[in-house]
C-alpha cells in the first residue's frame, strides 16, 4: 500500500489534500483486508495545518503539523471493538484489526448494536481551495504584517492567528460503502487593545484568499479605538444587539442540550416531550444543513451514513432531532447521518446548524435601539440549567452602550444569565447576512445572523 | 529513537538554527464509559509522531510530522526553520532563552498496577456493577461509569545537549448519575464531575475510588436533587468542598498565574491575566491564610513530571505566599523577561503540538481546620460540593461557579439538601474573604483532565491540590432567581 506522502511536513505549501482518493481507498481497502471480523468499518482522517499566531504586534508562534489517524470499528455477532491509530503501514494496520478484534471479543453483548451502513451514494462538495493547501509561512505572515504595523502605528497591540488547513475524509466497511471528501479552511483571528479597551474580529472560510485580513484587522482596531475608558453599567435587562459570532455562541448549546437524539431518549433534553410543540419565538428557524455552502458540512458521519438535511425547530416548533445508527435503531427511523467522530460517546449530534436569518443590516439593528447594548462577541459561556437552556459567560473584546440609535461609548464587560431559547424568543430585529462561526475548527459551525434582543439579562460586571 | 532525533537537531543546525530540540511522543489510550450496565464505549487509541522547534534569527519555527524517519526529521526540521525565517521578518527583538543545564535522565510516574495489564473484563464487570446499583434508584435515568487511561513516552533532545526520556501514566475513574424530573435534570457524580478522579497512578486509583460503594449514594443524591428546593439567593458565608476549591484554584489562580497570559502571549484566544507583572510581589491576591504553590512534584497530580517539554527539571515553587502574589508559571522565554529561570511548566499536548506554559500542580496548602469544626464554626452559610459549571472572564476577575450539591449551614449543622446552588465574585475580593482553610485530612489532589489553551487549541491534564475552604460575604443564588 501507499502510505501518506512522507515529504507533506517539509513541503507543505503543496496545491493537493494530504492524499488522494485513491491513495484513500487503497489504504481503508488495505486497513478492511487486515481484519477477520465480520464486519469491519474504517474512518481516515489526514490534515495538513499551519496557523501562524502574533502576539504584541510580533509573530511569536508559528507551526505546521501533518496527522492522520485511522479508526478501525469491528463486529462479532453484537459485540464490536474500537481503535485509533496513526500508524498506518501494514504493521501498524495489522496491529490495530487485531487489537479491535481481540477487544470485540472480550466485550459484552451490546443488543442495540447497529447494522453498519450499507453502501450508498455521497454527494461530493466543493469544500477544497488549492490556493489554501497551498499557503505558505511566508504568505501567512506577509498577511499578518500589514495588521500589526497599522495597530503599532496607532499605538495598539494586536495579537492573533491565520491558520489554514487541508483535510481529507474517508470511510469504508466491509459491506462495500466508500465515501471521500476533501476540505480546505482558512481561519484569521484578530484581538485588538490599547490601555483600557479591545476590539475582535473573526472568520471562517473555506478559502484563504477571501479573508482579507488587513481590512479585518482594521475592524478590530475600530472597536478598540471606540471603546477606550469605558464606563460600567449597572447590570439588569437591557435590550441588546448581538453581532452574528454572539449569536452563534449561545445557539450552538442547543446542539448539546438536545438537538441529538441520545439526549432525546434520555430524557435529558429540553425538546423531551416537547416535540411538535412551541418551544421558542415563532421567528426562529434551525436547520442542520451540512450542504449550505457557508456551513462546513460534511455529506457523510463517521458511520458511512449520507448526512442529510433536517428541519429541527420550524417557526419555534421542535419538529425534530438528528440520528446516528443506533438512535435511529431505537427509535425505529433512519439515521440521519449526525453519529459523532469516534468513540461517539455524546451520540448524535448537529454539526452545521443555520439559523433562520431576516432582513436588517447590523447598522439597521443599532439604528433602530433607542437604549442598548452592542456585543460582539461572548466568553467561557457554560450551562447553568440545561433543561432552561439557561447559560452564563462574560462580554468580551468590545462591548459597547447603544443611546439613540447610536454607539456612545465602550462599556465594561458584563456577566449575563440567559437561556439560549429564551433569547430566540425575545429577538425583534433579525440580520439578514449569516456568518459562520467554526467550533474546534471542522468540528462544528453555526451560520447566525446577528440579533437585536429585548430583556437579555445581565447579573454583574467586571472591573474592566 | 537517539538517531532521529540527532538528524532532526543536526539539520536545524546546518539550516541556521541557533536553537533545536526534538521530542518524540509515543502515546496510548484506553477509554471504557457503561451506561445503564451496558457498554455505551471501548475504544483504544495510539498516536506516534515527531515535533522540531527551532529559533532562527532570533523567532521559534515548528513543524511536526506522524512520519517517523531519519529523512522524516531532516524534513521536519528543515520546515521548521522555513517557518522560523518567516517569523523573523515580524520580530521587535530576538527571543532569549534562560540559561539552563541540559539534563541526561530517565524519568517514570510512580505506580504500583500497569492499568494497560488490567484485562478489559475486570473494568467492565466493575462499571456494570456500579452503575447497576445506581439503576435501582427510579428516578436515575442514566447511571454512567467510566474509566480512562492514558500513558505518554517522550524521548527529547536539544541542540545544548539534553537528552531526556520520560514515561507518564495516568489513570481516572468515575461515576455520574442524571435523575430526570417533569422539567428539571439533576446530576451527581462521584468522587467529582468531569468523570471522575484523575491521578498519575496505576490502576490502584481504581481500586482505591471503591465505585460500587458508592454508588447508591450517588444516586440516590441525584434523585433526592429532583425534590430540593433551590439555594438561596443573596450574601452569606459558604464553604467549598475540596474538589470545588480545586477548580476555584485552576480558573482564578493557575490561569493568571501563567506569564505568558500576563504578557499578552494569548490575548486573542485564553486571554490576559489581572496579575500584570507589575503587581508581582506587591498585590495583596488573598488573605494570610492563603498559600499557593505549582508543585511539578506532588505525588499523584497530573501535573507531576520528571521535566517540562522544555527540559526543565520539575520544580515547587511559590504563586501567593501569606497572601501576597509572589510567582509565575514560567518559561525559559518568559522568564527572561523578569530576570529569572524558568521554574519548569511548558508542556504540549502531543507531539504535534509546541509546548506551552500550563499549570502543573497548583495546590492551596493545607490549613488548620477540620471540616466537621468549620461548619460547627459558622453560623449561617452555604456548603457547597461538586462543581456543575463553571465561567470566568478573559482576565479571570468576574467568575460564576454552580455546584451539584448543596447544603444549608444553620447554628454550625449541616441542614437540608438544596440544587442549583451558584456563586460570583470578583478573584481577589473572593480569596481576601478566606478565613479557613482545611487541614490535611480533609486535603486531595484533584484531577482536572481538561484544560483548553493555545492556537491550535491544546487540551491539558493538570492537578489541583485542596481542601474545604470558608468564604465570607459571597453573593449566591445568581442566575438561577428570575
Amino acid at each position: 500500500m501507499t502510505p501518506p506522502p512522507r515529504t507533506a511536513a517539509a513541503v507543505p505549501d503543496v496545491a493537493g489534500p494530504p492524499l488522494s482518493r485513491a491513495e484513500a481507498e487503497q489504504l481503508l481497502a488495505e486497513a478492511i483486508g487486515q481484519s477477520s471480523a465480520e464486519d469491519t468499518e474504517a474512518l481516515l482522517e489526514a490534515r495538513r495545518e499551519s496557523l501562524t499566531r502574533f502576539a504584541n504586534n510580533e509573530i511569536h508562534q508559528n507551526v505546521s503539523s501533518l496527522d492522520h489517524t485511522l479508526t478501525l470499528r469491528v463486529r462479532v455477532g453484537r459485540r464490536s471493538g474500537t481503535v485509533e491509530t496513526n500508524r498506518l503501514d501494514s504493521s501498524g494496520l495489522r496491529q490495530a484489526a487485531d487489537r479491535a478484534l481481540a477487544i470485540a471479543r472480550l466485550s459484552p453483548e451490546d443488543p442495540e448494536l447497529p447494522d453498519p451502513a450499507p453502501r450508498a451514494e455521497y454527494r461530493t462538495l466543493e469544500a477544497f481551495d488549492p490556493a489554501t493547501a497551498a499557503s505558505t509561512p511566508e504568505e501567512r505572515a506577509a498577511a499578518v504584517g500589514p495588521v500589526m504595523a497599522e495597530a503599532a502605528a496607532r499605538g495598539l497591540n494586536a495579537a492573533g492567528a491565520l491558520s489554514t488547513l487541508a483535510g481529507v475524509t474517508a470511510f469504508a466497511n466491509s459491506r462495500g460503502a466508500f465515501a471521500f471528501q476533501p476540505e480546505t479552511y482558512a481561519h484569521f483571528t484578530c484581538t485588538v487593545r490599547s490601555d483600557s479597551s479591545s476590539g475582535w474580529v473573526d472568520r471562517h472560510r473555506r478559502d484563504a484568499a477571501s479573508l482579507g485580513a488587513a481590512a479585518l484587522g482594521r475592524v478590530a482596531i475600530e472597536k478598540a479605538e471606540r471603546g477606550k475608558q469605558p464606563g460600567a453599567i449597572e447590570p439588569g435587562a437591557f435590550t441588546v444587539v448581538l453581532e452574528p459570532n454572539a449569536v452563534a455562541e449561545l445557539v450552538q448549546f442547543l446542539a448539546g442540550l438536545g438537538l441529538g437524539a441520545q439526549a432525546d431518549q434520555e430524557g435529558r433534553s429540553f425538546m423531551a416531550g416537547r416535540m411538535n410543540q412551541p418551544v421558542t419565538g415563532a421567528r426562529a428557524t434551525i436547520v442542520d444543513d451540512p450542504y449550505d455552502p457557508r456551513a462546513f458540512g460534511r455529506p457523510f458521519d463517521s458511520e458511512g451514513t449520507p448526512r442529510r438535511r433536517v428541519a429541527l425547530i420550524e417557526s419555534g416548533i421542535a419538529r425534530a432531532v438528528v440520528h446516528d445508527r443506533r438512535t435511529a435503531r431505537k427509535a425505529g427511523v433512519e439515521s440521519t447521518g449526525h453519529a459523532s467522530p469516534p468513540p461517539g460517546a455524546e451520540g448524535p449530534l448537529p454539526y452545521s446548524l443555520v439559523l433562520s436569518a431576516g432582513d436588517q443590516t447590523l447598522e439597521q439593528l443599532i439604528a433602530s435601539t433607542e437604549r442598548g447594548i452592542l456585543i460582539t462577541r461572548f466568553w467561557y459561556n457554560r450551562v447553568v440549567d440545561a433543561k432552561k437552556t439557561l447559560i452564563t459567560g462574560m462580554t468580551r473584546d468590545g462591548t459597547f452602550m447603544i443611546e439613540n440609535g447610536r454607539l456612545t461609548r465602550g462599556l465594561r464587560n458584563l456577566r449575563f444569565n440567559e437561556s439560549v431559547l429564551g433569547m430566540l424568543e425575545h429577538a425583534e430585529g433579525w440580520g439578514r447576512d449569516g456568518e459562520p462561526t467554526v467550533f474546534d475548527y471542522i468540528g462544528s459551525c453555526v451560520v447566525a445572523p446577528a440579533l437585536q434582543v429585548r430583556d437579555f439579562r445581565f447579573t454583574g460586571v467586571s472591573p474592566f | 529513537m537517539n538517531d532521529i532525533l540527532d538528524r532532526a537537531l543536526n539539520t536545524a543546525q546546518l539550516e541556521g538554527a541557533s536553537y533545536a530540540e526534538a521530542r518524540t511522543v509515543e502515546s496510548r489510550s484506553q477509554q471504557l464509559e457503561v451506561k445503564n450496565r451496558q457498554v455505551s464505549t471501548l475504544a483504544e487509541g495510539e498516536s506516534f509522531g515527531l515535533g522540531v522547534r527551532v529559533i532562527v534569527d532570533g523567532a521559534w519555527g515548528f513543524a511536526a510530522s506522524a512520519e517517523v524517519s531519519a529523512a522524516d526529521a531532516e524534513a521536519c526540521a528543515r520546515q521548521a526553520c522555513r517557518i522560523a525565517r518567516a517569523s523573523a521578518k515580524f520580530r521587535r527583538g530576538p527571543v532569549v532563552l534562560a540559561l539552563l543545564k541540559p539534563a541526561l535522565a530517565r524519568y517514570t510516574t510512580p505506580f504500583r498496577i500497569d492499568p494497560f495489564e488490567v484485562p478489559l473484563a475486570d473494568k467492565i464487570a466493575l462499571l456494570v456493577e456500579a452503575t447497576g446499583i445506581m439503576n435501582r434508584e427510579q428516578a436515575v435515568r442514566v447511571a454512567q461509569g467510566a474509566m480512562m487511561f492514558w500513558e505518554e513516552k517522550k524521548h527529547f533532545a536539544s541542540s545544548e545537549g539534553a537528552r531526556i526520556e520520560q514515561r507518564i501514566v495516568h489513570s481516572g475513574a468515575g461515576l455520574t448519575a442524571w435523575a430526570v424530573g417533569a422539567d428539571d435534570l439533576q446530576v451527581r457524580s462521584y468522587p467529582n464531575s468531569f468523570g471522575g478522579q484523575y491521578e498519575a497512578n496505576g490502576y490502584e486509583l481504581v481500586e482505591r475510588l471503591d465505585l460500587p460503594g458508592h454508588a447508591a449514594e450517588t444516586a440516590a443524591t441525584a434523585a433526592a436533587l429532583l425534590e430540593a428546593p433551590v439555594g438561596p439567593a443573596g450574601v452569606t458565608t459558604i464553604i467549598l468542598d475540596g474538589s470545588q476549591v480545586s477548580l476555584q484554584l485552576h480558573e482564578s489562580c493557575g490561569h493568571p498565574s501563567e506569564l505568558d497570559r500576563a504578557l499578552g502571549h494569548e490575548a486573542n484566544y485564553a486571554g490576559t491575566s489581572f496579575l500584570t507583572t507589575d503587581q508581582l510581589g506587591k498585590l495583596q491576591y488573598g488573605s494570610k491564610v492563603v498559600n499557593i504553590v505549582s508543585d511539578a512534584t506532588s505525588p499523584r497530580g497530573l501535573g507531576t513530571f520528571g521535566f517540562d517539554d522544555e527540559g526543565v527539571p520539575a520544580q515547587k515553587v511559590d504563586l501567593v505566599r501569606e497572601g501576597r502574589f509572589v510567582g509565575y508559571l514560567t518559561s525559559r522565554e518568559t522568564a527572561t523577561m523578569l530576570g529569572q529561570s524558568s521554574n519548569g511548566t511548558m508542556r504540549a499536548e502531543s507531539w504535534g503540538h509546541i509546548p506551552l506554559i500550563r499549570m502543573t500542580n497548583v495546590n492551596l496548602e493545607p490549613g488548620t481546620w477540620k471540616l466537621d469544626d468549620l461548619i460547627a464554626d459558622t453560623d449561617d452559610g452555604l456548603l457547597m460540593i461538586t462543581n456543575r459549571s463553571w465561567s470566568i472572564d478573559d482576565r479571570r476577575y468576574n467568575f460564576q461557579f454552580g455546584t451539584e450539591v448543596g447544603y444549608e449551614i444553620k447554628k454550625g449543622k449541616r441542614g437540608r439538601l438544596l440544587k442549583n446552588c451558584t456563586y460570583t465574585g470578583i478573584t481577589p475580593e473572593f480569596w481576601n474573604q478566606c478565613d479557613a482553610v482545611c487541614d490535611a485530612s480533609d486535603w486531595e489532589i484533584w484531577g482536572t483532565p481538561n484544560c483548553g489553551k493555545g492556537q491550535p487549541s491544546q487540551t491539558m491534564r493538570t492537578a489541583q491540590g485542596a481542601a474545604a475552604a470558608r468564604f465570607r460575604n459571597i453573593q449566591v443564588g445568581v442566575g438561577t432567581h428570575s
